[in-house]
Parts: C-alpha cells; sequence; structure tokens
C-alpha cells in the first residue's frame, strides 16, 4: 500500500523537512560566525565589561600635635550604594530607606530605578544609621567601609586643621596644605565582576594596595592650643566682640603653638558653619596694628641710634606734623619723659617724634626687614601680605602715622613673627606650623629645622627693647593687665580704629590688641590677641592683655616654666587686684588637675575628692603609675581621672599587663573620644573609631585579656538630648 | 481497521530524553547563581525542574498510551475550552499578572499558562479540520478561511495577555499545517503578505516592537535597553569558542544574562559547552523534525499524518525561533527552547505532545510493512 496519507501531503511533509533542514544550517552557520570569526571580539567585549576597577581609598595621614595628641584622624565609616538590577521594588525600597539616610522619597526612586549597575545614596554614614541600614535588609541596598576624616577634638584648632572632603581630599587650612602628604594614593582592585558589581568567584582579578597617607606632626601644642581657644572664647563672650584672633608662638623656632580665632567652626560639620567662619583671620585679616606697631618703631629707632633709652622727649598732648597734628592718649601731655617712659605710656608725640628722626626710608627698610607687606610663608593656605606703602611715596604725615602703627596693614602673624624677632636676639624666624611628616611605617620623611630669615635688628638693641617692653607689663604701665606675679613680660599694648566704609574711620569700632613674649629675659612664648569690635571697653590694655596673661599664665604652668622674679611678699602668694579676682573666677569654673602619681591609691583618692574630682582605678597596684587627664590640665569640677595603678618597681610604660603579657581590656564605654583614644593607646592597643559622640560599645568588651596592639573597635554615639 | 500496535519510535524517544537532560544539566548551571542570589538556595531552580521533567513525562507516558483518533472526536470541545482558558485568563482577577503579562490560571504554585494549552489545542483541531476537508483545501472561501478564522481568535487573545512569541509560533505551526494539508502555494503566498500589514499595525499599536525589531540588528547602538539582552547573549556565545568555557564556568549568567535559565539558556549553553554543544542541541532538533516527520509521512491517516506535523514542526519552530533569537538573527520575542529551557506548562505540554507522537508512531504504517 502506497499509504493512507495522500501522495502530495507526503511531499509537502518531505519539502518541510528540507526546509527544516536549510533553517538548522543556517543557524549552524551563523554559530561559526559568531563562535569562531567573531570569537575574540566576543570575548574581549565581555570581558572589558565585566572587569571593573574598584579603588581603594588609601588612609589618611592623621594630624598630630607637637606630642602626638591626635588632631585629625580618619575612622571607617560606612556609605550606602544601591544595585538597581536587584531592586524589585523601588518605590517599597525608597520608603523604607528614606527616614534613615534622610532624603526624599520620590528622589530616593530615581536614584533605584537608574539603569546603572551601581549607584551611591549617601556616602560616609554615622553607625546608627548604618546599623538601621543592615537591619532593614533590603534586597539591592548595600553597605561599604570608606574612611571618613574625623577631628576628634571638634572645634579645636579648626582654622589651623582645615578640613578634608567626602573622598578625603584636602580642601582648607593644613588639610589642604599637605594634602600631598597626607592624602597617600589609592589601590585598585580590578576584578571580573557580575552585573551587580559583586566579584565573580575564580574570575580575574588583580589588587594594588593602596598606599597609605603620611603622618603630619605640628608645632602645635594641643592644651596650649585648647588654653587659648578657652581663654579667647572667654573674653568674647565677656567683650561681645565681633571676632578675635590668638597666637601663641615659640620665638626662638617660630613654631606656632596655638593659633585660634574666633568665631570657628567644627570641622567634623564643616558645611553646617559659614564660610566665614573657616576663614584662618590670624593669617588672612590685614589690620591697622595701631600701638602695637610701635615695637618696630623703637627697634629701629634703637638700632639706627635715632634715639638710646635714656634720651629724653617732651609730649605736649599733641604734636604737628605739617598741617596735621597728631594727639597723644593722654591728652595733657606726658611732659619731659626718658625713651623708656615713651614706650611704657606708648606716647604718641614720642614716636612721632622718633619716626622722624629716622626718615621714610630708613623706616621703610626697618618695615620691610621685620616682614610687613611680604607674605610670611606660613605653611598654611590663604596668607596676606598686609599693606605697606614704599617708601618714595609717602609723605611726611605718613612717615608720622606709620610710626605709631596707623595708616599700614598687618597680619597678626607678621606682628607676632616680628614681635618673636625682638624676642629672638633681632633674628626673625620663619614661622611655621609643621613639625614634621612621617610615613606609616614611622619613618621621617620632613623635618623643619628652624630657619632664620634674618637677623633685623642686633642682639644689644633686642635685649634693650626687651627691657624696654618689659617695663610695659608693670603695674604703672599701660599693660598692667599682662602682669603674672613672679614672671617678667615684655610686650606691648595696642588700640586701632578701625577703618570705615568710606574712608576715615568708623566711629566706636576699635581693635584692641597686645602682643608681648615671656619671661623678657629669656623668652619662651610670644602671646598676640587681637579682639576686633568690643563692646563697652575697647582699650588693648583692658580687652586683650588679661586674655594675654591667662594664656600665657596656663601655658606657664603646663610648659613647667618656673617664675623667675622675686614674688611681692606683700601681696602674698596670689595675685593682687584684677588679676588675682580673675583668677578666682577662673578657679570656680574649673579645677587644675592634681599630679597624682606616685601616691597611693588612698592619697589618690583623697586628693581627688578634696579638689572635687572623681577618679576610676585602672589595672592592679599599690601606686598610681599614670593619670589621665594629665597634671595641670584644666577639667571641669566632677571629671573623673582615670588612675593607672601598677607596682612601683614596674616602669610606668605599661599598662595594666599580666604575668603573660596579656592587657585587660579598659572599659570605655561613656567616654569621649579623646579620653577612649589616650586609654587605649596608653594601654599599647589600636583603636578604631566607629561613629562620634560617646562610646556606647566597644570590642573586644570590658576585661577581656588581649595581646599589645590589639585593635579595640569603639561605636561612638552623639549623646542624646534627654540625658 | 482497529490496527496492530507497533513499537513507539525509540529514537525520537531517545532523542527527547537526552534533550531533557541537557536542560537539567544547563536549568542547574544557567541558575545556580541567581537561584542562590535570590532564594539562597543554589538548587531552587533544579529542583523544580526535576519535578517539571517528571510531571511531563507522566503526561508524555499518558498520550503515549491513548489512541490519538480519541482526539479527533474531541477536537472541537477541546478548542471550546481552549478558547474559554484564553478568555478566562484574560479576565482582572482571575488571571495573574506577572511582569506586566496576565498569562497564568491557577493558585500559588499551582498555575498552567492557558496558551500553552492552546498550542497542543489548536494543532489538534486544525489536524482534524485539514483531514476531513483534505478535498476542500484548495478552496480559499470554503476550505481555508475558516480554519484561519479560528486561528485569528486565538492568535488575538494570546497577543492581548500578550505573548507574542507564542502566538507566533502558533500561527507558524498553523501555516506549516496548512501547508502540509495541501494549500495551494498561492493562497499560502497571499496569507503570508497578509502578515507585513499585520506586523506594520503591531509596531504602531506597540511602539517598543520597533526598537526590538531593530535592536537585533545593530545590539550596540543601545547596549543599555533592547540590545542589552541581545549584546550580552552574543558576548556569551562568542566567548564559548569551539569547546566552551567548561560546563558550570558561564561568566555571562552573573546577571549580565536576562533570562538565564529560561529563553536565553541557549546563550549559557553556547559559552559553557562551546560549538560542540549548540550543534549537538541543532542535530538533536534535526534528529527529532527527522522523527516527527517520518512518523507524519508513514501515518495511518491524514489525521495522524496532520497532527504529527503540527507537533513536531511546533516544537522544531519554537527551537529554530529561539536559537535565533538568541544569536542575534532575528528580533527578541519570548519562547523558550523546547526541552531545555526551565518552565512548568510549556515543558509538561510539549512532552504531552511528544507522547502523542509517540502514540502516532505505534500506528504507523512504515512499522507495518516490515
Ligand atoms: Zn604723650
Amino acid at each position: 500500500m502506497a499509504g493512507a496519507v495522500n501522495i502530495m501531503v507526503r511531499r509537502r511533509i518531505t519539502a518541510l523537512f528540507l526546509i527544516m533542514g536549510c533553517i538548522s544550517f543556517l543557524l549552524t552557520f551563523r554559530l561559526v560566525w559568531i563562535q569562531f570569526i567573531r570569537s575574540e571580539y566576543y570575548q574581549e567585549e565581555a570581558l572589558k565589561q565585566r572587569m571593573r576597577e574598584v579603588q581603594v581609598e588609601p588612609k589618611r595621614g592623621i594630624i598630630f600635635d607637637r606630642n602626638k595628641k591626635e588632631l585629625a584622624v580618619s575612622a571607617s565609616a560606612d556609605s550606602v550604594f544601591a544595585v538597581p538590577a536587584e531592586i524589585k521594588n523601588a518605590h517599597k525600597t525608597a520608603e523604607a530607606l528614606a527616614e534613615v539616610v534622610d532624603m526624599e522619597v520620590v528622589y530616593l526612586e530615581t536614584l533605584l530605578s537608574k539603569k546603572q549597575s551601581f549607584v551611591w545614596i549617601k556616602r560616609k554614614i554615622d553607625d546608627k544609621n548604618s546599623q538601621k541600614i543592615r537591619s532593614l535588609d533590603l534586597d539591592g541596598i548595600g553597605l561599604t567601609e570608606e574612611s571618613k576624616r574625623f577631628y576628634p577634638n571638634g572645634t579645636l584648632a579648626a582654622q589651623i586643621l582645615g578640613f578634608a572632603g567626602i573622598d578625603s581630599q584636602g580642601l582648607d587650612g593644613l588639610e589642604l596644605y599637605y594634602d600631598q602628604y597626607l592624602r597617600g594614593a589609592p589601590g585598585w582592585i580590578v576584578a571580573e565582576r557580575d552585573a551587580t558589581g559583586r566579584k565573580i568567584p575564580q574570575g580575574e582579578q588583580k589588587y594594588l594596595p593602596p598606599k597609605n597617607g603620611n603622618d603630619v606632626i605640628l608645632t602645635i601644642d594641643e592644651v596650649i592650643q585648647y588654653i587659648t581657644e578657652r581663654e579667647l572664647s572667654k573674653a568674647m563672650q565677656e567683650t561681645q566682640a565681633k571676632s578675635g584672633t590668638a597666637i601663641v608662638m615659640d620665638p626662638k623656632t617660630g613654631g606656632i603653638l596655638a593659633l585660634a580665632n574666633y568665631p570657628t567652626y567644627d570641622p567634623n560639620h564643616f558645611g553646617k558653619y559659614p564660610q566665614t567662619s573657616w576663614r584662618n583671620a590670624s593669617i588672612s585679616n590685614s589690620y591697622e596694628p595701631g600701638s602695637t606697631f610701635k615695637t618696630i618703631t623703637a627697634a629701629a629707632a634703637l638700632e639706627e641710634g635715632k634715639t638710646t633709652i635714656n634720651d629724653h622727649f617732651f609730649c605736649s598732648g599733641s604734636i604737628k606734623v605739617g598741617p596735621d597734628r597728631i594727639k597723644c592718649s593722654h591728652t595733657e601731655g606726658h611732659g619731659s619723659q626718658s625713651f623708656a617712659d615713651i614706650v611704657k605710656n606708648s606716647c604718641n608725640p614720642g614716636f612721632v617724634t622718633v619716626g622722624q628722626r629716622l626718615g621714610k626710608d630708613v623706616f621703610g627698610k626697618y618695615i620691610k626687614a621685620f616682614g610687613f607687606g611680604e607674605k610670611t610663608g606660613i605653611d598654611l593656605p590663604g596668607e596676606a601680605k598686609g599693606i605697606v606703602r614704599p617708601p618714595e611715596q609717602l609723605r611726611p604725615i605718613d612717615v608720622a602715622t606709620n610710626s605709631i602703627g596707623q595708616g599700614i596693614a598687618v597680619t597678626p602673624i607678621q606682628l607676632a613673627v616680628a614681635v618673636s624677632a625682638v624676642a629672638n636676639n633681632g633674628k626673625l624666624m620663619q614661622p611655621h606650623l609643621l613639625k614634621e611628616v612621617r610615613s606609616p611605617d614611622e619613618k621621617v620623611i620632613k623635618k623643619v629645622t628652624p630657619t632664620i630669615v634674618r637677623q633685623v635688628i642686633s642682639q644689644e638693641t633686642a635685649k634693650t627693647l626687651c627691657e624696654t617692653l618689659a617695663g610695659v607689663v608693670t603695674k604703672n604701665g599701660t599693660g598692667r593687665n599682662a602682669v603674672i606675679e613672679g614672671y617678667k613680660i615684655a610686650g606691648k599694648t595696642g588700640t586701632a580704629q578701625k577703618p570705615g566704609p568710606h574712608g576715615g574711620y568708623a566711629p566706636g569700632k576699635y581693635v584692641g590688641s597686645f602682643v608681648g613674649f615671656v619671661p623678657a629675659d629669656d623668652p619662651r612664648l610670644t602671646v598676640l590677641v587681637s579682639i576686633d569690635e568690643p563692646k563697652g571697653a575697647y582699650y588693648g590694655g583692658t580687652v586683650a592683655a588679661p586674655v594675654v596673661r591667662e594664656i600665657m599664665r596656663d601655658s606657664l604652668q603646663y610648659l613647667g616654666i618656673p617664675p623667675s622674679e622675686p614674688i611681692d611678699n606683700d601681696k602674698g602668694q596670689n595675685n593682687t587686684g584684677e588679676s588675682s579676682q580673675y583668677l578666682e573666677e577662673s578657679l570656680n569654673r574649673t579645677i587644675h588637675v592634681p599630679p597624682l602619681t606616685d601616691l597611693s591609691i588612698v592619697e589618690a583618692r583623697q586628693m581627688a575628692k578634696l579638689l572635687g574630682l572623681k577618679v576610676q582605678i585602672m589595672g592592679e597596684g599599690s601606686k598610681v603609675v599614670n593619670q589621665i587627664p594629665k597634671a595641670n590640665v584644666r577639667v571641669v569640677p566632677d571629671t573623673t581621672i582615670i588612675l593607672y595603678l601598677g607596682d612601683e618597681q614596674k616602669n610606668m610604660a605599661q599598662g595594666n599587663t599580666d604575668q603573660k603579657g596579656k592587657m585587660e581590656v579598659p572599659d570605655v564605654t561613656g567616654k569621649t573620644i579623646r579620653d577612649v583614644a589616650e586609654i587605649i593607646s596608653y594601654e599599647s592597643m589600636d583603636i578604631n573609631i566607629h561613629g562620634s559622640g560617646i562610646a556606647v560599645r566597644q570590642k573586644p568588651h570590658a576585661g577581656e585579656k588581649v595581646n599589645q596592639g590589639t585593635l579595640v573597635e569603639v561605636w561612638f554615639e552623639p549623646p542624646s538630648v534627654h540625658e | 481497521m482497529s490496527g496492530r500496535r507497533r513499537d513507539p519510535d525509540y529514537v525520537l524517544y531517545l532523542t527527547v530524553v537526552i534533550l531533557l537532560g541537557f536542560g537539567i544539566v544547563m536549568v542547574f548551571s544557567a541558575s545556580s547563581i541567581k537561584s542562590f542570589v535570590r532564594y539562597g538556595d543554589s538548587y531552587h531552580f533544579l529542583k523544580r525542574q526535576i519535578i517539571w521533567v517528571v510531571i511531563g513525562l507522566i503526561a508524555m507516558t499518558f498520550t503515549m498510551k491513548v489512541n490519538y483518533q480519541i482526539y479527533r472526536r474531541m477536537a472541537k470541545p477541546i478548542l471550546y475550552t481552549t478558547i474559554a482558558l484564553l478568555v478566562l485568563v484574560l479576565i482582572p482577577g482571575v488571571g495573574k499578572e506577572i511582569n506586566g503579562s496576565q498569562r497564568w490560571l491557577g493558585y500559588g504554585s499551582l498555575t498552567v499558562q492557558p496558551s500553552e494549552i492552546a498550542k497542543l489545542g489548536i494543532i489538534i483541531f486544525m489536524a482534524k479540520y485539514f483531514s476531513d476537508k483534505e478535498e476542500k483545501m484548495q478552496n480559499f472561501m470554503h476550505g481555508l478561511l475558516p480554519p484561519l478564522l479560528v486561528l485569528g481568535v486565538i492568535f488575538g487573545l494570546i497577543l492581548k495577555q500578550p505573548d507574542l512569541g507564542t502566538a507566533l509560533a502558533i500561527a507558524g505551526s498553523v501555516f506549516i499545517m496548512l501547508f502540509a494539508a495541501g494549500a495551494r502555494i498561492g493562497h499560502l503566498a497571499f496569507l503570508a503578505s497578509l502578515s507585513l500589514p499585520a506586523v506594520g499595525a503591531m509596531i504602531w499599536l506597540e511602539p517598543y516592537r520597533m526598537r526590538r525589531l531593530t535592536a537585533f540588528l545593530n545590539p550596540q547602538a543601545d547596549p543599555q535597553d533592547s540590545g542589552f539582552q541581545i549584546l550580552q547573549s552574543l558576548y556569551a556565545i562568542g566567548s564559548g569558542g569551539l569547546v566552551g568555557l567548561g560546563l558550570g564556568r558561564s561568566r555571562q549568567k552573573f546577571f549580565y544574562l536576562p533570562e538565564q535559565h529560561t529563553d536565553f539558556i541557549f546563550a549559557v549553553l553556547g559559552e559553557e559547552l562551546g560549538f560542540i554543544g549548540a550543534v549537538t542541541i541543532i542535530l538533536l532538533f534535526f534528529l527529532f523534525l527527522w522523527r516527527g516527520y517520518k512518523i507524519a509521512i508513514y501515518s495511518r491517516d491524514t489525521f495522524g499524518s496532520i497532527l504529527a506535523v503540527g507537533i513536531t514542526s511546533l516544537i522544531g519552530l519554537q527551537a529554530a525561533m529561539n536559537i535565533a533569537i538568541v544569536t542575534s538573527s532575528m528580533p527578541v520575542t519570548g519562547i523558550p527552547l523546547p526541552f531545555i529551557s526551565y518552565g512548568g506548562s510549556s515543558l509538561v505540554i510539549t512532552l504531552a505532545g511528544v507522547g502523542l507522537l509517540l502514540n502516532i508512531s505505534k500506528f504507523s504504517i512504515h512499522q507495518a510493512r516490515k
């Protein structure tokens, strides 16, 4: 039988089979094309798309003070990212996430719906929020650890340090100036990744480790900086001034010990402060120095022999210069007085006379030699030059006004450096903030040695002028408010009227300043304070001199510089008048931490209790071997002092180590970052800071025995409002 | 003619089993990463695929046992049921909507796709119609138009879901059956020419189809959207070369390839098993076509013959379309690779169809002649 199916159907089916065969052949040919001829190209393209470079951020270097206290550190912080491809419901995810990352749902939704394999949601969030996100466990939302710049002391030294941006790049201050040292070099992970950005197991990969940034060690002393800022801000409150600046430097090296400006800001949250508060006025603001500049006039005149310390001048209350008349602040006139008295009284006619004797060219030469009209070259961005007119442009009246510090504009740092030259036997030092740069493995990369810019005046002239300036800071000098019993202080007050917006002077707007150094015979500290637009009293001697005194007093005590002068027994141990009153006031607010080391635990407890301090005992032993905070630091009442116990024979270099070399992890909860860092580093352990505020958790837990160098993770949270 | 039963076509049987084996292995390889990321279980899709294969084999055994003549009598009820199900799935609240397509009926994980049932349903109906009206096939008005109207209704219903791939596969199969049943070439050419304005209308209704239509010509032009899938697929197959990267070594399955274990599984296969693996699959399908058409030719009656052509062509056409799409030889429409792609209803219906085919082979005159 030829078949039940008709012949045409059979033929058609055979034809169909042949057509299908052709299609199979065509598809096979297509495969040959893709898998042989174009194979290499597709393979390369595919690999190109899958190989992704991921930058590994280097750890930015730490900024230390001169005693290796941390001023700026890098802590790890989590960043939130999204992998849109993995998000099933962008709207729901956005709603869940919006509150935690503080973003609009609508905006978030557009981010989550982007046709990208990877989208940043928010960088460097605090630990609390990152925990929340972790607990939400949303599909397609991930966290990655990045390094966040952190300033453990908040506003302390803000304008010096500046701040670093979200990509850890220096943006202002030293963070900017020394960015090339701090920054380090990023590393790379080149790895084959899936479409959502995860590494493909057994995929191709290469790793180039990052080069961590170098540590920068400053000449700044954290404690002196703290004292300076505290006193400046106190003065700002009392005088209700617009702004203020204080500089403390070592006149012998040019090293800046402290530099403070008010108003200030917290570099941890720099974006929340006006940009004006970021400005480092002490180097970028030019102002008319007024009488403090007379130091320069005096130095030039003495050096040039235009006067001796005993030459006599007559002050009638004013002096005529051409058609103009320059008044003395003492309107009745000082009468006949020695040059020393002129300085002491800050007598204008006397200085005008001296300036006229110098003449514009010689005077101009000294102004320039002392560094005015030029940048000091301090290692900070944004330094101003000040305004100094060239001698050939000066009319007689200009020479006269310049000699009393008017008609000239200087920066606070220029003046501090110039006065330091007088304190430093006439040698003008290069001011600097950098002490050294060290690599992560502690190798010294750069070390700053004191640099003499030039010898401005002779050593003899400098000595004479020191004596003369010491006369200013005496009971009956204009700098009487800077007197500290037992110390010989040299200095000069200044009160300058501020220029008005339309020329001339603005009525009622003054800058009161004081610049001085101590001890006058062997200067260790130069301190400059200027208070801009104080309300009420505005004389430098009234508004600035007491601030200088307080800064000097606490700094001298902190540095352990003993009094050199006999103390007047009539007045007893305490200072008299205004000065002692000030001391009492300050004693009411703060307590000097006493040295408690080498005392027994009972003695230490008693001493602390007597002063209104609390103690916390760490370790075991019969004697206190170390304490935090250290002696002489000022603290508020009820502050807890941590006492480390040990045996007498045991060196204090080690914490509470037991026989096996293991150490107990201290309890750091409830402490500030600063304290925690100090405690942990004292225990020779390393710390990893998460978040900010007060320590709430730690790992390993308190009491666990660990080896030296163990990394202790500490989580901080901002203190809650109701506490 | 009750007909002596012969052995079923074992070559066809074996071919299908081998293809199923490839399917299970490839589904596991292609889906394990996705399974793990999405469900925390690398075997998530594998387990389900094995269950579906078992269900499919049960269905196949069943249809293999049931004399195919029964469908001749039930052709009309089957057609009405099919149309009813296709209407039902479109009713909001009754049909389940997933990814913007309303294709599923049922509760929980127990769902069926009426469009899959429709594939077999319409083939059975057409086979009966064409074999009954064998002599009228030359007549356009009386022979061709009525089945085309039925096809039009079903095509429209499936397109409404929307499921263009299935609709095209069904239309193509019916067209092939028309050809096999002896329709005039002129009529067929006329019908084919009608599809051009239809394609135009479809593009006009849904402009995204135009982008899909052109994306395969130049996938690089739009790598983020329509061209993305195609480009990823080409990267995968191209990376395979002659012998492939090795089983389980696909790189592109790491979320670059969309639908890596369903519609684009052939790309993973091409990447892991290379040209050799890909051509083996094509050869297996070619073998399947050969056996299927052979069963058609040696069928005892025209109904069995046209039915065998329909089932064989449906599976062959889907395979050709899938491989053509994955190799960027035609525009993208969602169509699974029979026996290999992960998928429930589709696999079960396909295997049921194979069972039917095997049943027809049992009554083959070719066998009897031996
Ligand atoms: Zn006078």
